[in-house]
This record gives structure tokens, sequence and C-alpha cells, in this order.
């Protein structure tokens, strides 16, 4: 796959259970290399619309292309080139670890003596190795979910998708998924991970797309989200004592736009605000505290993680639909 | 209720749609059964014959449902609480292991009771056509059948506390079933008559089934009774050892029932290869095949979903089919020998007979289990997207599962046929009908295959799809015979004829002149039956794996 053309498109993608709509008018883009978070709440349309770009559903309309292949039209094709990991790991009685990985590449075809050496390669990859005589049904959920995205690499995809890899696992176990991840992105594989453990997600992600109510609301960085949420930022004074809290209060509302938001926190010794100035504009702000003899010990931007990004576009109503980047 | 377990179980099998469609199913197929045999005539006559007749097809069916419709509770119970984590949430609770044992049996005795009692209208037009009494009668059968209940309810739950998957339980549980209520009937008919020990043995073998027990009530002989009388109090022997067998089962679950149960050790997946010579010497020797050997890579021109369906069953590795076969084996051949040197009254049709019946026996036992599950287990573990995902053709995933079974009973079909060949070298004019028994059997072979398969793919829970396929089966195989055992009264020979027709069992016997069967011609009406049944099961398949492949 051209490094410079998109691994992904989505273009307005529908999809309709009868009377319910499970998404709605999804487009996206996704290049080649990147790690794509599909983060939403349950039901907010990204198990169906990973199931429309593996060819296990079919789209009500719009397309969904993985590199030059119609998702849809050829479904054949996606199976070579992209790699599904479900959120079921799909284990089968008395197979071992090794057994498992020969009978999915022997599905896909791979010859006898370079599936013997595929196996061995993927289970280093995901540092499965020790395992490969283990009985897959008696592998802890952490080490089946290595098995199942060394199972997903057998026929060396270009895409990975991989539904909720972390859910279920001990902190240990989700570093070392988070890094297996890192790693696979590094060996120029595509990415996309749906997950609910933002944190996670915000260190490994390119990109993250918020779903809600089967709507994107957000697509692009985590910064460019986050900055999404509030066109407005919100600031913090840290004072050096809490009985100059009420003057701080006063001097900043004098000096910010009108009717904005400031709240005194006495436990912190801070007053936090929102506001729409400039750099400079905050450099004068921070002059005059000073000059008005109010001892600042700092004074910073709180940065908006992806959770409070996510909450903000979760708790949005229908209607009021967010700025989406493409 | 006291016990919150037996609210909770009950209430929660009867709040299921199933069971509403299961209420109405019996009640309906008791009607026709009495319906079927009412008088019609304008004349009654007054010896109560009739009535006794109509009564003891009932009785028949009404057995024959409660054991094909009950085990399949019990045997699921403790498996799927066990694997859900609820019963450890149970044994956290003060109820106990007794309560916990209790409250499940006596939610299955429940639903027992309401099948019973879902059949007392018929029961009460039969009474109240004459003939029969009210405690000799409608009361020991009433009773026979709650202890039978009570017995394979106990037996279901047992089973349930060491099988570690549904399915395994119901196959299991089936399994047993078959065993002691059918098969335990097979010793006496070969040895009745004879002052052997095996005579006795299997008189007392007899008499642990219901079957023999509800006969005994009825008035009706042994199923091949040949003339002789017996003097043997079959239901009161039968009343024992279901008690005692229930008692037995029960205090066994019990000591079950406890944090042993979950106990248990991952496996740690040990390799032969990594151990010493001599235990690696040692290990070939017992098991010809290692079954901790290293496996190979699959080969180029196999079909991987085949070698996949072989390796992850229990009992598909090789050691295990080698020693199915090498069982039958020495079965079939050990029976002829046992019966041509030790019993000179006996006629080579009566060794065919049995030879037949265990085959058909082995077949109904061991196909349902190998083929129902074969693709709502995918469904049921998640294998199904995986195996979506493959480049891999719905009809060679299909081929590969369906070769898996195929070859299985390939296997264990010819492991049976040396007893043909010993029995053609005796009397060589048998040659024609030992051929057409063979392709009987292989007919019945794959059409069992095919239904077990068809039925089981319409099920999503690979336990429902067994159960099912066993049912299925079972009606196809047993329900025939209720009409056979009518053979003289009510049902005339026509009529029973066109019943056996559909049943492959019957016709095996048919073919090789078995007695009770030799005066009917059901060959080829059977084959073509089979073979149209086989093609529609086919098709069925086909159709259900599409649907469930297609893209939502």
């Amino acid at each position: 796959m051209n490094s410079n053309k998109p691994a992904v498109v989505i273009e307005h993608l529908t999809k309709r259970y009868g009377g319910f709509t499970a998404l709605e008018d999804l487009s996206l883009t996704l290049p080649a290399g990147q790690i794509l978070g599909l983060i939403g709440p349950n039901g907010a349309g990204k198990t169906t619309a990973i199931k429309i770009l593996v060819g296990l559903a079919k789209p009500t309309s719009g397309t969904a292309r993985i590199g030059d292949v119609d998702c849809v039209a050829d479904a054949r094709r996606i199976k070579q080139l992209v790699g599904y990991m479900p959120d079921r790991f799909g284990s089968y009685d008395n197979m071992r670890v090794r057994e498992y990985l020969d009978f999915f590449g022997a599905a896909f075809g791979i010859p006898r003596r370079a599936r013997i050496q595929r196996i061995e390669e993927v289970l280093e990859t995901t540092n499965t190795a020790y395992m490969r005589d283990k009985f897959v049904e008696s592998l802890s959920h952490g080490m089946q979910q290595r098995v199942g995205i060394a199972r997903t690499l057998l026929h060396d995809p270009q895409v990975l998708i991989l539904d909720e890899p972390a859910n279920g696992l001990d902190p240990q176990a989700r570093i070392e998924m988070r890094d297996l991840l890192i790693r696979l992105a590094k060996l120029g594989k595509t990415l996309i991970v749906t997950s609910h453990i933002l944190p996670e997600l915000s260190r490994i992600c390119d990109r993250v797309a918020i779903l809600t109510h089967g709507r994107l609301r957000a697509f692009g960085t985590v910064d460019e989200i986050s900055r999404q949420v509030s066109q407005r930022r919100t600031m913090e004074a840290l004072l050096a004592s809490p009985e100059q809290l009420a003057v701080a209060a006063s001097v900043i509302r004098e000096l910010i736009e009108p009717g904005a938001e400031v709240i005194e926190a006495p436990a912190d010794a801070a007053v936090r605000f929102k506001t729409a100035l400039l750099e400079a504009q905050l450099g004068e702000l921070l002059t005059q505290l000073i000059q008005r003899g109010i001892r600042v010990t700092q004074f910073r931007e709180v940065q908006t993680d992806l959770e409070a990004a996510f909450m903000s576009f979760a708790n949005q109503k229908d209607g009021e639909k967010a700025s989406i980047g493409k | 209720m006291a016990n919150p377990l037996v609210q909770r179980e009950l209430i929660t099998m009867l709040r299921q749609r199933r069971m509403l469609l299961l209420q109405c199913g019996i009640a309906t197929a008791f009607g026709l059964l009495v319906i079927l045999r009412w008088p019609t005539e304008a004349r009654m006559a007054l010896s109560g014959t009739r009535s006794q007749e109509v009564f003891r097809l009932f009785a028949y069916g009404l057995l024959s449902a409660l054991l094909l419709m009950l085990p399949v509770f019990p045997a699921t119970s403790i498996v799927r609480e066990r694997n859900s984590g609820t019963l450890a949430l149970l044994l956290n609770t003060p109820l106990g292991s007794r309560r916990i044992f209790w409250g499940k049996l006596l939610a299955v005795m429940g639903l027992a009771g309401l099948i019973l009692c879902l059949s007392l209208p018929s029961a009460t037009a039969c009474y109240a056509l004459g003939g029969i009494s009210l405690q000799g009668d409608l009361l020991a059968v009433y009773s026979l059948l709650a202890l039978t209940a009570l017995q394979y309810s106990a037996l279901g739950l047992l089973v349930s506390t060491y099988a570690t998957t549904t399915d395994a339980a119901v196959r299991w549980t089936y399994g047993l079933v078959l065993l002691s209520s059918v098969l335990s009937l097979g010793p006496y008919q070969f040895f009745q008559g004879t002052e052997t020990i095996l005579a006795e043995v299997g008189d007392w073998f007899r008499c642990a089934s219901p079957f023999a027990a509800l006969m005994s009530l009825s008035g009706a002989g042994g199923i091949g009774a040949v003339g002789l009388i017996s003097t043997t109090d079959v239901a009161g022997r039968f009343t024992v050892i279901s008690l005692i067998l229930t008692v037995a089962y029960s205090l066994w679950t019990i000591s079950r029932l406890n944090h042993t149960i979950f106990d248990q050790a991952r496996d740690a997946g040990e390799i032969s290869d990594d151990q010493d010579l001599g235990t690696r010497l040692l290990r070939r020797v017992v098991f010809i095949v290692d079954p901790q050997r290293r496996s190979r890579a699959i080969g180029p021109f196999v079909n991987p979903v085949m070698v996949k369906e072989f390796r992850c069953r229990r009992f598909g590795r090789l050691h295990w089919l080698l020693r199915l076969i090498a069982i039958c084996a020495m079965l079939s051949l050990g029976l002829t020998y046992a019966t041509v040197t030790g019993t000179v009254d006996w006629g080579v049709e009566t060794i065919g007979g049995i030879l037949v019946l265990m085959q058909v026996a082995l077949l109904v036992l061991i196909t349902p289990s190998l083929a129902a599950g074969l693709l709502s287990a995918e469904r049921e573990t998640g294998g199904w997207p995986l195996l979506q995902m493959t480049p891999l053709s719905v009809l060679r995933i299909v081929w590969g599962k369906l070769l898996s079974v195929i070859l299985t009973l390939l296997l264990v079909l010819c492991a049976t046929l040396p007893g043909y060949v010993v029995m053609v070298y005796i009397e060589p004019g048998l040659r024609l009908q030992v051929e057409r028994v063979v392709i009987c059997l292989f007919a019945t072979a794959g059409f069992a295959m095919l239904l077990s398969a068809a039925v089981g793919s319409l099920f999503r829970r690979t336990a429902s799809a067994t159960a099912m396929a066993y049912a299925a089966l079972l009606a196809v195989c047993g329900a025939p015979l209720l009409v056979w055992l009518g053979r003289d009264a009510p049902f005339g020979h026509d009529t029973v004829e066109r019943a056996l027709l559909i049943n492959p069992v019957a016709a095996a016997l048919s073919v090789i002149r078995s007695t009770g069967f030799r005066d009917y011609q059901l060959i080829p009406g059977n084959w073509w039956f089979l073979g149209i049944g086989s093609v529609v099961c086919l098709l069925v398949l086909i159709g259900q794996t599409r649907r469930i492949s297609r893209p939502q």
C-alpha cells in the first residue's frame, strides 16, 4: 500500500436496522501507518463501523474503502488486506496456540513452510513464543488478547482492526498491549482501535474519532479535539495565600470577557477562568495581577484531556453538533 | 417458595417462549395420540381391550417424550451456572450444597410435573373409555414416570457437575439415558430362556430400563419376548434400582457442589517432545499416537477446517479414534465368536440383529454429538466471525466440517464390519442380505449426520443444538418403533409398515430378517426416504450457513 495514499477512506456511511440508525453519515480518512482510536459509549456505532470495514455488515448507504478496495463490493480482497480482532477471542477447545495459529494460517492459504516460519515471527512480535504449546482455552484473558493479535498478523495485513484490545486487561497487560500496538504501527501497519480506556488511547493514537448515537462528533488529533471541546481555554492562577482570592477574582473579571466564568477555589488557593484572550493579553492580565500586589505563584493553562473531551461530546444532544475536523 | 433456587430456575425456565411452544406441543401431541386410536365404531367392546391399547400407546409416548425433553434441563443446569460465574456466587451464599442441589432438582421435577400434568386430559380420556383402573394402571404408570423423571434428573445434575461445557453435558446425559433406558434391554433379548449367569445379568439390566417396567405394568410382553413368559417383577425391580440410583446420584452430586468444582489448575500444556527418550518411548507404546506430541502443520491438500474439527474435538484426536475403532472391531468380532461358539440355537439372523442394533445404537449415540454443534459451536464461542474473515468459502467450511464427521463415522462403521465377514463366511447365502444391511447402515450414518447438522444449524447454542438433534434423530429412530410395539393391536400390518418406512433401524433389521421385522418390506422405500431426507437436510444446512455468513 502506497504510504502517500490514505489507508482507510469512509464516506457518508450510514447503517440502519429497521427504524434504528446505528451509524449516520460517517466520513473520515486515515493515512497509512497511523493509529486511529475509535471511541464512544456503548451503542455509539463503533462496532457497526468496524463490521462494515471488514465486510461483515453492509451499509445502508455510503462507501468504505481499504486502500483501493471497496469493503462491500470486494469483501474477498478485504479479507487479505485486513486483520480483524473482534471483542471476543474465538477460542477452540483442546487446541494449542501453535495449532490454533496453524489453522488460521492454513485457512488464509499460507503455504506450509512459510506458515511455520510466519507463526514463529508473529509469536515473537507479540511476545507469545513461550505460549506456543499451551492450550488456548487455558490462557488468561491478557494472553488470549495477545494471541488474538498474533492471529490477525498471520497473513501480514496492511490494516489491523482491533475491537477493544485492552478490555479487561490488568495494568501490566495494558502497558504491554500499548507497547505492542506502538510496535505494530512502527512496522508500518495502519491500526484502528476501539477502546473505553481513554488515557491509553490518547497515548498511542495519532488520531481519534469520537462517536455518539451513531454520529461522528469529533475527529482529529487529541490536541485538535481538545481545542474543539472549547474555543475558550481554561486558565488557572495559583496564589500564595487564599486571602487574596477575592481580589484576584475581581481583577480577572475586570480584564477578561464580560460574563465569563470565574471560579474561586479556596482549598487550592486558585482562581480558574475560561477565556478566549490571546497570549499577549494573558501576559497583560498577569502583569496587572502582580502590579496590584497579588502574589501569583503559578499562572497556566489547564489542559483538556481526552476523557474530558469525550465526556463533553458524550453529553451533547443530537442537535448540538460540534465542528468536525476531517 | 422456601428455596429461592426453585423459584428462579423454574420461573426463568417457564418464562422462555420455547417453553410455551413445548407445552402447547405436548398437549396437542398427546391429544392427537388418543384421538388417533379412539374407537369410532358405533359398538363398544366391554372387555376394555381397545382402551388398554390406547393407554399403552399413550404411556409409551409419554415416557419417550419425558426422556427426550427432560434431560437437557438438569444436564445444563450446573455447568451453565459454573461457566457464567453464578455458581460461585451461589456457593458463597448460606444456601449450602444440599439446598442448591434440592433447589435445582425440584425445579426440574416441577417441569417434569408440568409435562405429566399436560398429559392428564388425554389420560383421563383413556380412563373414561373404561378398561383401565385408576390405581392399577393410571397411578402406577404416573408413579413410574415420576420415578423415571427423578432418576434421570439426578443423573443429569451429576453429569453437569463434571462437564466443562453445556454441549458436553447434554451429550453425556443423553448417551447415558439411551444406554440405561434402551440399550439395557439388549442383553436380555439375546440371553433369555437360557439358564446362564448371563441371562440373569441381562434380566437385571432389563429391569433398569423404564421401558421394560412400563411394558410390565401395561401388561405387554418384552420387546423380543419370543413367546417366553417372564416371572420377574420388572416394575418392582425397576423401583428399587431407580431409587438406589437416585440416592447415589444425589449424594454424589452434593459431594461435588463445593469449591473443588472450581479448583482445577490450568493445563500446563506439557509436550512429549521436550521429555526424555524413555518417557517418549513409553508414551508411544501406551498411546501409539501420542496426544502430547507436537502436531505437524496442516498439509497443503487438506481442508484446514476438517483438521481443526478433529483437533478441537476431545475425542477427535487420533489416539481416541484408534481406541474407538479397536473397541468396535473387538466387540464386533467378539460378539460373533461368542454367539457362534456358545449358542447353537441362534441363527445367523439373530447375530446379525445384534450387530445391526449395536451399530445403529452407536450411530445414534455418537452422530448428534459430532454433527449437531458444527455451526452452533462456532457461533457460541465467537469463532464464526473469525472463519468469515478467512478466504475460505462457505461450501469449503461446511465440507470440512462434514468431512470430519464422515471420516469418523466411516472408521467406526468399517471397524464393525468384520463381524459381517464372519457371518458371510458361516453362511455364504447371506451375502446379498449383508450387502443390503451395509448399505442401510451407511445410509443411516449419512442421514443421521445431515439431520443432526441441519437441526443443529438452526440453533445458536450448542447445548440446544445437540439436544434438538438427539430429539430429532431419536424421534425418527424411536417413534416408529412405538407403532411397531402395537403391531398386532391396535395397529395393523400396513400401518406399521408405513410407519417403519422412515425408520433406518427397522429397515436394517428387516433386511437381516430379524425377529419381528422380517414380515415388513421396507427396502427400497426406506432408502428413498433417507436419500430425500438427506438431500433436504443438506440444503437446509447450506442455506443456514449461507444465511449466517451473509453481511448483516
